[in-house]
């Protein structure tokens, strides 16, 4: 199963109502490609960090897509983002593997910090070095 | 036989990796309060050297800033 995540930003001056209408829109590709919606978010409006097409704010939708696998509409989508101009940027990621990773990191998440600690005490063990080595020369005379 | 020689002891504060501390394991690009502390007044990205991030989890870190970026969550640049 794969998971995808779908966030695009509207232009503000779009209204309410079309901003329903085109995430309608989207989902019912997605839907129609075989995948499903588990999640919809309406972030509403949302300052930009920096102007986009010299707008300083813009609407947040996000949507969460399950996929059994196999082909998706997604392309399908993002193309129909790239072509409205009242789209100012959009963003899909695939989650499923990096949430995967991270779960199987959790048991052994100890383990750097374990091995980070007796990498500090041979450090100090670095500092006696010296002092063996007078033994052994001293020996030798 | 063996002598104990004063040593020089430097007290500097271990950094810890923040990810590895608080057990976060998938660093999400969504979650703005959370990579604003690793992007100073400049915006750039804090370097592995001075915020104690381990590898394992400053790549991600550098890829939800990266796709936070993109969606001006968070700024590329400060002016």
């Amino acid at each position: 199963m794969r998971t995808y995540e779908l966030i695009f930003i509207v232009d503000p001056r779009v209204s309410d109502e079309d901003v329903v209408a085109l995430t309608q829109e989207y989902k019912q590709m997605i839907s129609a490609g075989g995948s499903e919606i588990s999640t919809e978010e309406n972030w509403g409006r949302r300052k930009l960090a920096y102007p986009i097409e010299k707008l300083t704010e813009g609407k947040y939708v996000f949507l969460g897509v399950t996929s059994q696998g196999g082909k998706t509409s997604l392309p399908e989508v993002e193309h129909r983002m790239r072509q409205n101009d009242k789209i100012l940027r959009y963003l899909t990621v695939r989650t499923d593997e990096d949430i995967k990773r991270a779960a199987r990191r959790k048991p052994s998440g100890r383990g750097p910090a374990g091995t980070g600690g007796t990498g500090a005490m041979g450090a100090t063990g670095v500092n006696d070095e010296p002092v063996d080595g007078d033994l052994e020369t001293g020996e030798e005379v | 036989m063996t002598m104990s020689r004063p040593r020089k002891v430097f007290f500097r504060r271990r950094k810890v990796c923040k990810f590895c501390a608080d057990k976060i394991d998938y660093i999400d690009y969504k979650d703005v309060k959370l990579l604003q502390q690793f992007i100073p007044e400049r915006s750039k990205i804090l370097p592995r050297r001075i915020s104690g991030t381990c590898a394992t989890h400053q790549r991600p870190l550098q890829q939800a800033i990266k796709r936070a970026r993109h969606l001006a969550l968070i700024p590329f640049t400060t002016d």
